[in-house]
């Protein structure tokens, strides 16, 4: 048995014994889930994947005479607007809205490319780029004015953090199209009569398949997100922990999800990517390490697992339905060796997150374990593990397994 | 028959309406791959062209001798290694396996030899990393 203050206190001495996630996998493999418990005190893993339930929280600073801003736009994209006078949300996933173009004058969205959202928007600001504001206000007596604009970078705003209602889903699915004409999907490019297919999580590495009742990540752990340093704030939107699960625990889809928060102006662009699914729209590449801190034998146990003894559901795009068919599960070790077979067709599978970076980032962590820059922390709250799954959301994760 | 050239306009016919007269004089058609046109430039455009072989090498005849540079290789693609991710999205697409992800270290891996220059890899890329010389 460790104790999270024995591991903070090994950390500030720079003695603490981190391996990433694939380290412990190779050690336990080696010389079994014993020895490698006595041996190692956090365990990192990482992700590196379009996470689209992603935003940015930005405060402005007051302007003179003051404006309650309704609506705004940062480089064309539109930020939500409907709470504190100055206080916008830009969304990863925001497109420019040519709707309100007669709002305002026709060169607003000059220069606004279709294929750049708000996660690009998000990027640049993190990247020390300038960003054009323009902003309209409901005039009133504390508020008097009623437009704005300006050019503003990270240094000229208050506070600017990504608040993430749903990352780090734990597990998710395979998409393929098994219809007769291309789909551009969130996943990518599916191409017709099952010539492709693509999965999005990075299997064994990823965080929350190795904790996977969350025993460890609640609410208050502290983790790498985007080059800095951010805190798991809640359960994610659609936290599914109820999903059929496997006898290791881990889900046999999308499961758990969580909210994280973290400053953006500590981050790094590198970590921090907006990307466009081609028809489909932008979103969020996000580098996420969380540290596991090995309290007991069990969590070596649970970080053992290989891609081999994790599946996930393969679903047709084609129907465009809440509950998509399935073509049964596929364990990451097949998708990893970049072909999968489905009704007796081999089909070649790309993943969607960036496996290398995922490498990466737990690497990342590890080093500034190693070198005290980054201690643990104790959840101070649990993540329930007793949410159902209310129909009604556009984006289906509940299917049988029959 | 369908044959993939790349035009490259002088500035001084940039403006002229040419998929309009490749269709009406030739009857070949011209599908648009990727363009480069401004007033004031040299143009660049890579077509595809379809239609009778015949006609298609009297298009290409006219053509050349309205100063459009006529060239039937196509660009070359370019990965951005700045900008690549390693996301591997691009590998599901490629229909000659030049791109691959290696299976020790994930890093995509270009075989340039297997490259066919279908493009179909340029708007699968999420971050844009792929372009051709165009
Ligand atoms: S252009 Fe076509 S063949 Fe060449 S790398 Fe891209 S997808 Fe593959
Ligand atoms: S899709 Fe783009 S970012 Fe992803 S591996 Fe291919 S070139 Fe790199």
């Amino acid at each position: 048995m460790r104790t999270i203050a024995e591991i903070n206190e090994k950390i500030s001495r720079r003695q603490a014994v981190a391996w990433t996630v694939e380290e412990l996998k190779a050690r336990v493999k080696e010389s079994g889930v014993a020895k490698a418990f006595k041996q190692v005190d956090v365990i990192c893993t990482g992700t590196f994947e379009p996470m689209e339930s992603s935003g940015a929280i930005i405060n402005l600073g007051h302007t003179d005479p003051p404006i309650k801003i309704r609506q705004c736009w940062l480089d064309g994209i539109p930020a939500y607007a409907g709470f504190g006078a100055v206080d916008l949300y830009l969304g990863a996933t925001a497109m420019a809205d040519y709707s309100s173009s007669d709002v305002l004058d026709g060169n607003l969205r000059q220069g606004t490319e279709r294929e750049r959202g708000g996660a690009h928007v998000i990027e640049d600001l993190i990247a020390g780029k300038p960003v054009q504001l323009r902003a309209i206000g409901q005039m009133t007596d504390c508020y008097p004015r009623a437009s704005f604009e300006n050019t503003i970078t990270k240094e000229s705003i208050n506070q600017f953090y990504l608040f993430n209602p749903r990352n780090l889903y734990q597990n998710f699915i395979v998409g393929v199209n098994g219809g007769d004409r291309p789909l551009f999907t969130y996943l990518g490019p599916l191409q017709p009569r099952l010539a492709n297919a693509v999965y999005s999580n990075p299997g064994a590495i990823s965080p929350l398949l190795n904790d996977p009742d969350l025993q460890l990540i609640g609410i208050g752990t502290k983790v790498f997100l985007g080059g800095g340093i951010g805190y798991v704030a809640w359960e994610g939107t659609q936290h599914f922990p109820l999903q059929k699960r496997l006898p290791n625990r881990t889900p046999i889809g999308p499961a758990a999800t969580v909210a994280l928060i973290a400053d953006a102006k500590q981050m790094n662009p590198y970590w921090v990517r907006g990307c466009y699914l081609h028809n489909y729209g932008p979103s969020l590449m996000l580098g996420v390490g969380v540290p596991l801190p090995v309290l007991q034998e069990e969590v070596v146990h649970h970080c053992a697992i290989q891609d081999k003894e994790i599946v996930a559901p393969v679903m047709d795009f084609s129907i465009p339905r809440r509950v998509r068919p399935t073509f049964g599960l596929v364990t990451y070790e097949q998708l990893k060796s970049g072909r999968i077979t489905i009704e007796g067709k081999s089909v070649r599978v790309a993943p969607l997150a960036s496996i290398y970076l995922s490498r990466k980032v737990a690497e990342e962590l590890k080093q500034w374990i190693i070198a005290g820059k980054f201690t643990i922390t104790e959840p101070v709250a649990t993540i329930p593990q007793d949410r159902s799954f209310i129909a009604q959301d556009r984006r289906g994760s509940q299917f049988t397994l029959e | 028959m369908k044959k993939r050239v790349t035009l490259t306009f002088p500035t001084n016919i940039v403006q002229m309406p040419i998929t309009y007269r490749l269709a009406k004089d030739f009857n070949v058609a011209a599908n648009i791959i990727r363009a480069q046109v401004a007033p004031n430039q040299v143009g660049k455009l890579v077509v595809e062209l379809l239609g009778d072989i015949d006609e298609v090498d009297a298009a290409i005849e006219w053509m050349r001798l309205q100063e459009i540079h006529v060239s039937l290789a196509s660009g070359e693609i370019n990965i951005d290694e700045d900008i690549c991710v390693d996301c591997g999205l691009c590998t599901g697409v490629c229909p000659t396996q030049a791109l691959t992800l290696d299976p020790e270290t994930f890093r995509l891996q270009f075989r340039r030899s297997r490259c066919i220059v279908c493009e179909q890899c340029i708007p699968t890329c999420p971050v844009g990393a792929i372009s051709t010389n165009l």
